[in-house]
């Protein structure tokens, strides 16, 4: 089990409270973006492209007390731009866990061996480092040689001193399950906690991006990874999301479960599309059109998404919220998931070319369709 | 969403192989024409959707340069605004539509060319040529 009991007991009694309380919106992670600058400049990103004046500007720590105290949600995930290019997130890391949320820290850890020492481990601080597969892969997709090398580094030095630490992964269209399932077993080698992963989505913001992984293929590919898994693998998920990658279960979109808040405000509708901003967690919940997004509400903008900031909160309160889903999620913990078909998956030949390393490929094969 | 946005049905989404991604409009030096309320409208929505910043010439004649981050629009220009950042201030800022009379597309586009295939093709390049530790920086925030 890579979830510690105590953030488990956390975000269950949360979750029981607010249905108790008749609560029918309620955020379980806020996704907290205190800058967007980064130190990295990976091609197709869809986080970073402003112009140098919105890149300088940052949060302060009031401001992000001010977010968490207002929305109330159990745990933080820090992403960006690069958190640590922040010069006050030891503040804003320590008044959080002040305010006991458990917090992700996403870096792509360029700097993180030597801010540590800044830092005190806590239960209630990852470290969710960046790492998108092997040493080629991961440094081809973020548009640097050496960079896991450095992150692998930083990793090492954070699990020595007590942290607790994660990978987080971003899947797109030529993934090599394989590769990926090859990757699972070194990250786990470096001690880590658990991993994270999820599909790429098309942010239609960012530079121009052809192709993105549809469902179907989604499901595919997560059930090629995540079947007949290995002992040692650990993931710091629901594990009822990632049936949802495989296709096992089926949930609705609820952006309002993890909203994002950054130097715009509260981003409306959900962390990844950008259709204006709310001042207040209040506003954004009475005010923006939520049947308007998700896959259900044939919005295309949405017609991609299977990606945790909008799937990984019904997936939890499923799992809480219910005896059946809570169950469900027991099962999927212990669960190795085999099946003969998601091997035969893995048999079929790799992507080609540099998309054996990358992100869009050519997939000129025809595969199987798993089932939905 | 607008309602003659295409739709998707939940059979149709849930077949999809690829998704089409986003075909980026090129946007940087564009002065919209804004003979009416609709076009002002559309220019905005377009300002919001760009990584650069946009140039406001208001009624008044001030111009304002503008980092545009959110539309809210109501029946009437004057019950419409977009709020910005603008780089001399850290506060935000917002503007009436009804006040604007010119709008410029006047800051670099920060989303433009930068494909991933365009990486892949460098990539290929320098290392073919022997380069060791080949990389794409930030840009200088100057």
């Amino acid at each position: 089990m890579a979830v510690p009991i105590s953030q488990m007991w956390t975000v269950s009694t949360y979750v029981l409270k607010k249905k108790l309380a008749g609560n029918k919106q309620y955020p379980l992670v806020l996704m907290l973006e205190p800058l967007f600058r980064c130190n990295l400049a990976c091609a197709g990103c869809g986080k970073v492209q402003y112009p140098p004046h919105i890149l300088k500007k940052q949060l302060t720590p009031a401001e992000c007390f001010a977010a968490i105290d207002e929305c109330g949600a159990p745990m933080v995930s820090i992403p960006g731009g690069e958190p640590l290019l922040h010069p006050q997130i030891v503040e804003i890391v320590n008044g959080l866990i002040a305010r006991k949320k458990y917090i992700y820290l996403c870096t792509n850890a360029l700097e993180l061996k030597r801010r540590l020492p800044e830092f005190t481990p806590s239960k209630y601080l990852t470290f969710s480092v960046h790492l998108d597969g092997q040493r080629d892969h991961h440094d081809f997709s973020v548009c640097r040689e050496g960079g896991y090398d450095i992150a692998v580094e930083g990793i090492k030095e954070a699990v020595k001193r007590g942290f607790r630490v994660t990978t987080n992964a971003t899947f797109f269209d030529g993934t090599d399950p394989n590769s990926v399932r090859a990757f699972f077993d070194e990250v786990m080698g470096m001690g880590v906690e658990g991993i994270v992963l999820s599909p790429g989505y098309s942010y239609d913001k960012a530079p121009d991006q052809n192709r993105f992984l549809g469902r179907a293929r989604v499901r595919r590919l997560f059930r090629a990874i995540l079947s007949n898994r290995k002992p040692t693998w650990k993931f710091n998920m629901s594990p009822l999301f990632l049936e949802f990658l495989m296709g096992d279960r089926s949930y609705e979109c609820i952006p309002w479960g993890m909203p994002a808040y950054s130097i715009f405000g509260w981003q409306r509708p959900c962390y990844l599309l950008q259709e204006g901003y709310a001042d207040s967690y209040k506003e954004l919940l009475e005010t923006t059109k939520w049947a308007e997004y998700g896959a259900a509400s044939g919005n295309p903008k949405c017609a991609n998404c299977m990606v945790s900031c909008g799937y990984e909160a019904p997936a939890v309160i499923d799992g809480f919220g219910s005896l059946k889903g809570f169950f469900g999620m027991v099962r999927g913990t212990f669960s190795k998931y085999r099946d003969q078909h998601a091997l035969n998956l893995l048999n079929e030949p790799a992507p080609h070319g540099p998309a054996t390393l990358v992100q869009i490929a050519e997939t000129a094969h025809s595969l199987e369709e798993t089932n939905a | 969403m607008t309602a003659e946005v295409l739709k998707y049905t939940l059979e149709q989404v849930e077949a999809l192989e690829l998704a089409p991604g986003a075909e980026h409009e090129q946007l940087e030096g564009w002065v919209p024409t804004l003979a009416n309320e609709d076009d002002l409208r559309i220019a905005l929505g377009k300002a919001l959707d760009y990584r650069g910043d946009v140039t406001l010439t208001l009624k008044s004649g001030e111009r304002i340069e503008a980092f545009i981050f959110n539309c809210q629009t109501g029946p009437a220009l004057a019950d419409s605004y977009v709020q910005y950042f603008t780089p001399s201030a850290p506060e935000k800022r917002k503007v009436s539509y009804a006040e604007i009379a010119r709008m410029e597309f006047s800051g670099k586009d920060r989303a433009a060319g930068k494909h991933w295939e365009d990486w892949v093709k460098a990539y290929n390049e320098k290392k073919a040529a022997g380069e060791k530790n080949i990389a794409l920086v930030p840009e200088a925030l100057e």
